[in-house]
């Protein structure tokens, strides 16, 4: 409670631990995944073995490290084009949607923003079975009736793309309309009124108050595209990303390759994290 | 034409411009797709290419026991993780709102954030390597010689309950952190300065005015939970029976995409009423539960 | 002669669907003079200032800058700049980028920008801030940078929308003077709006008074206050006594009117509109202008005697309440901090005169007369 409430003594004792363990059970499965990532075993479990890079570097023929692991290192590939042109997609389309939303008025204005909130309460299997419908749906049509086969309508990476666009979208732009609901429009009237261009405008200072959160919605949708599974488990072709070979390997049995390439990814999107965390932070026009 | 006039062609253009792109996406992404399932669950395979209207996907599935109890297990399921997520997050809201002060604030807030920046996958695979049979706990606890032989704690229902409130913290905490943020510490001293203990101020100050909070992060787990698949798939084992899971075998393994459709359509009514209850429960608007 | 106007106005208005936010608004500036414009808030001088600057087009009338008219010019291409209410200085630049930014847009030279950015952060006198973040500015040092960023580029008009709103009562004082001298040693016409008058007052060589969208009086700070036109006027520049009555006799230069609680007092004559015996009207005197004295002296056309009901002490602006004896109205009076009036005290015994000229007597907007 708040420290000028009177209260028990035990209660504050109490409290710090719950939050304690609390922290323990958050932290938990991570740790130990990092850990047996560095454990000279063919499994990941106790005990110790003793230190090792093996499951990142080694080459041998029963112990292939993550580095030279063709299929595992195809995928991180496939990972990040997905993830980048998911980003870029999604933050192309958030900017437009905040400039309509926050400067805008036309009719209809409030129904539409419920309808471009609905992706974020349809659950992800459903988006990526529909999306998959469609396509197939539009590619069977044009293929029947015109012979045109449109290869990317079919399961793959484009499909892919397109369905995680379809709700990381929305999260993008609730993070830049934010920003530029707190934009002063004040400041677009100083530059207009010292000489600046509509467009000149636009580039040297709307532009520049919307970097912060710009960059946190490219890097949060670089993260959620990579980190995504249902709905790219639908839509998925022949180049699979690395949601979904981690998952089939895992279903096959665990080895400590799993365990480098999780601690790899903690590390670089931990990273990335950390990165939006700054750039956010050192955003100006705070208060 | 006049300046007024010249600006307000200008204005439209613009506002045609930012239109296209979201109702091109909205159309094609989200409208089109949805009905298409819609339309592919209504129908029934003739022979090949050919279709007729019928309602027997939705009829397999109150017929078939297995498709509706799953269906039920995973509804029932999903509130008690909202349920329990709730519980157990409020109270390290309260504490990353009002207690701690200055840099373990941020600290502690970042901590809830990292674990959700790392893959599902990666973090229900350290569940695995703690809670399986040849896992840490198991023999952390056989070292400690308070079991005789390894023990399984995977592919039951606690299990996969603590998998789901693990996976589902992260859109507790942070709806609620701030919402609490916003409440001023003496509306609190006041409910006991007016006579009212602990549990008064509670009830009668700190939920209501959280009550925002709640009912986004309820409803932001709800549907994470119900759309899972990860989770119970890999803690429950084969017979983890999860809704998610009936759509991905109908469309991927069956190829069944009538029945899947069906499914899936049943899926997004109950994820949609169960929206609709919690706005209506707690009179918020769906623009506000979700525009934060 | 024309060359000599930086800025004329012909009945401009500007209505809002039904709304006349501003009605029939004409006046001239005269080439490096401080112009305010001084309303209560919704008067429409915001209104009248953003069409100045381009933001918003007239409905009719006519605007001009040096002869040539404004209208249909976009905001970015007027030779005008303006300091924003709340400053509206980028906050993503730093000091020197906010002032170069207007040089900046007229494609000037980098060394030239360079140059004009520490001359005019030295002239509004903060030499060698340029590199600071504007977030590290305290709020007077806010003004300077937001008026500087103006005058490197060296309209023809600087528009001023209250800024000085937001600062703290000491601050605001001295960013007066501040303003004033900055405006004489660039020489640029300035157009100041406020809802403060002493704001106005201290600083212009003109103020116009705005009242519904309408120019009450234009005129020096000294005409507003000795001979306003309007009862408004007289109601909202400097403090003053209002009494409400009639004309019970007019001579050829004073007026005499009874008020509704039966004193009789004494003003001068209007010139213009001159006042007829039974017109219902409004007597203003200035707190100021009312002469105390503990005998009785028997000067001054208006007379009375009183009792000092309350002492409103506030050092140097210290007020007394006085209770009329025989009609019991209440007179606001100035309470000289002298020797003769220091140690005045509730239920003291005072005489109170001013000259007929020194009230102001006005037909009254009253639409049904009440005795």
């Amino acid at each position: 409670m708040i420290a000028s409430i009177p209260q028990s003594r035990a209660f504050p004792r109490t409290y710090l631990a719950y939050v304690t363990v609390f922290f323990v059970f958050l932290m938990a499965p991570l740790l130990v995944v990092a850990v047996f990532s560095l454990n000279d075993s063919l499994f990941p479990s106790l005990p110790w073995q003793g230190f090792t890079l093996d499951w990142f570097l080694a080459d041998t023929p029963e112990r292939t490290g993550l580095f030279h692991d063709k299929r595992i290192m195809a995928s991180i590939g496939v990972s990040l084009i997905v993830a980048s042109c998911v980003a870029v997609l999604s933050v192309l389309l958030a900017i437009s949607n905040a400039f309509l939303f926050e400067r805008q008025s036309f009719r209809g204005k409030s129904l539409l923003y419920s309808l471009m909130l609905v992706p974020l309460v349809i659950p992800g299997v459903i988006l990526g079975i529909s999306v998959l419908a469609f396509g197939s749906n539009v590619a069977n049509g044009l293929e029947d009736n015109y012979g045109i086969d449109l290869e990317f309508l079919r399961p793959g990476l484009t499909m892919v793309i397109l369905g995680q666009f379809s709700f990381i979208s929305t999260i993008c732009t609730l993070v830049i309309s934010a920003r530029l609901r707190k934009f002063d429009i004040q400041l677009e009237e100083a530059a207009l009124n010292l000489g600046a261009s509509r467009f000149d405008v636009f580039r040297t200072i709307t532009l520049p108050w919307l970097r912060p959160a710009i960059i946190g919605s490219v890097i949060v949708a670089f993260l959620m595209s990579f980190e995504n599974f249902n709905t790219t488990l639908v839509l998925v072709g022949s180049d699979a990303p690395l949601t979904i070979t981690m998952f089939d390997r895992m279903r096959e049995g665990s080895t400590p390759v799993l365990n480098a390439v999780s601690l790899l990814l903690m590390v670089a999107s931990g990273g990335l994290a950390l990165l939006s965390i700054f750039v956010q932070r050192k955003q100006p026009g705070r208060g | 034409m006049s300046l007024t006039e010249r600006w307000l062609s200008g204005k439209r253009v613009a506002l045609f411009l930012l239109l296209m792109p979201l109702l091109l996406y909205l159309f094609f992404l989200i409208l089109l797709p949805h009905l298409e399932i819609l339309n592919i669950s209504l129908r029934e395979r003739v022979s090949y290419g050919v279709y007729e209207f019928s309602l027997g996907n939705y009829q397999a599935f109150f017929t078939e026991p297995l498709y509706w109890r799953t269906f039920l297990r995973t509804a029932v399921m999903s509130v008690l993780t909202t349920a329990i997520t709730l519980v157990v997050a409020f109270p390290i809201a309260w504490y990353i709102a009002k207690v701690a002060q200055g840099k373990s604030r941020s600290v502690l807030f970042l901590a809830c954030l990292i674990p959700f920046w790392v893959s599902e996958l990666v973090r229900t695979y350290g569940w695995m390597i703690l809670l399986r049979e040849t896992g840490v706990i198991s023999s952390l606890l056989q070292t400690l010689g308070l079991v005789d032989g390894p023990v399984e704690m995977l592919y039951n229902d606690v299990t996969v309950m603590v998998g789901l409130v693990y996976t589902s913290m992260l859109f507790m905490v942070v709806p609620l952190v701030s919402t609490l943020d916003g409440l001023d510490d003496s509306l609190v001293e006041a409910a006991y300065d007016l006579g009212g203990n602990g549990w008064h101020a509670l009830k009668e100050v700190v939920i209501p005015y959280a009550m925002p909070g709640i009912v986004s992060g309820c409803i932001v787990v709800f549907m994470l939970t119900l759309g899972n698949y990860l989770t119970p798939t890999l803690l429950g084992g084969k017979d983890s029976l999860w809704f998610t899971e009936q759509i991905f075998t109908q469309f991927i393994t069956r190829f069944n995409w009538e029945q899947g459709s069906a499914f899936g359509i049943l899926l997004l009514v109950l994820s949609s009423l169960m929206v609709w209850l919690g706005l209506k429960l707690s009179r918020q608007s769906f623009t506000e539960a979700m525009g934060r | 002669m024309t060359s000599a106007i930086d800025l004329s106005c012909l009945s401009l208005h500007k209505s809002f669907r039904d709304f006349q936010a501003v009605q029939n608004v004409s006046f001239e500036i005269p080439r490096g003079s401080f112009f305010s414009i001084l309303g209560p808030s919704g008067c429409g001088k915001t209104t009248l200032l953003r069409m100045l600057a381009g933001f918003l087009e007239p409905s009719s009338g006519e605007m001009k800058i040096k002869g040539r008219s404004m209208l249909g010019i976009p905001p970015n291409k007027r030779p005008v700049n303006m300091v924003f209410q709340h400053l509206a200085l980028f906050p993503m630049m730093s000091v020197a980028e906010n002032i170069a930014y207007g040089l900046k847009r007229r494609r000037e030279k980098p060394d030239f920008i360079k140059r004009k950015v520490e001359d005019a952060l030295e002239r509004v006198g903060l030499p060698g801030i340029g590199d600071r973040d504007v977030s590290q500015l305290s709020g007077g040092q806010k003004q300077r940078i937001a008026i500087a960023r103006c005058l490197v580029l060296e309209p023809d008009v600087l528009l001023l929308d209250e800024p000085l709103g937001a600062l703290d009562l000491k601050l605001r004082e001295h960013m007066k003077v501040e303003l004033k001298k900055l405006q004489q040693a660039f020489g640029t016409t300035f157009i100041y709006i406020t809802h403060d008058q002493s704001e106005a007052m201290v600083m212009s060589d003109q103020v116009a008074v705005m009242n519904k969208g309408r120019f009450e009086q234009v005129g020096s700070p000294q005409e507003l206050y000795y001979h306003p036109k309007t009862p408004f006027v007289a109601g909202f520049v400097g403090e003053n006594n209002r009494f409400s009555g009639k004309v019970s006799n007019v001579s050829v230069h004073i007026v005499q009117v009874k008020t509704d609680c039966g004193q009789t007092l004494y003003a001068q004559q209007r010139e213009e509109q001159p006042l007829a015996e039974g017109m219902d009207v409004e007597l203003f005197v200035r707190p100021e202008m009312i002469h105390l004295s503990r005998e009785r002296v028997f000067a001054d056309e208006n007379d009375m005697t009183g009792r000092v009901e309350n002492v409103l002490f506030d050092g140097g602006n210290s007020r007394l309440l006085v209770r009329v004896d025989g009609t019991g109205s209440e007179i606001q009076v100035v309470h000289p901090q002298t020797s003769e009036f220091t140690n005045i005290h509730a239920g003291d015994q005072l005489h109170l005169s001013w000259k007929a000229e020194q009230s102001h007597v006005f037909a009254s907007n009253r639409k049904e007369a009440t005795v």
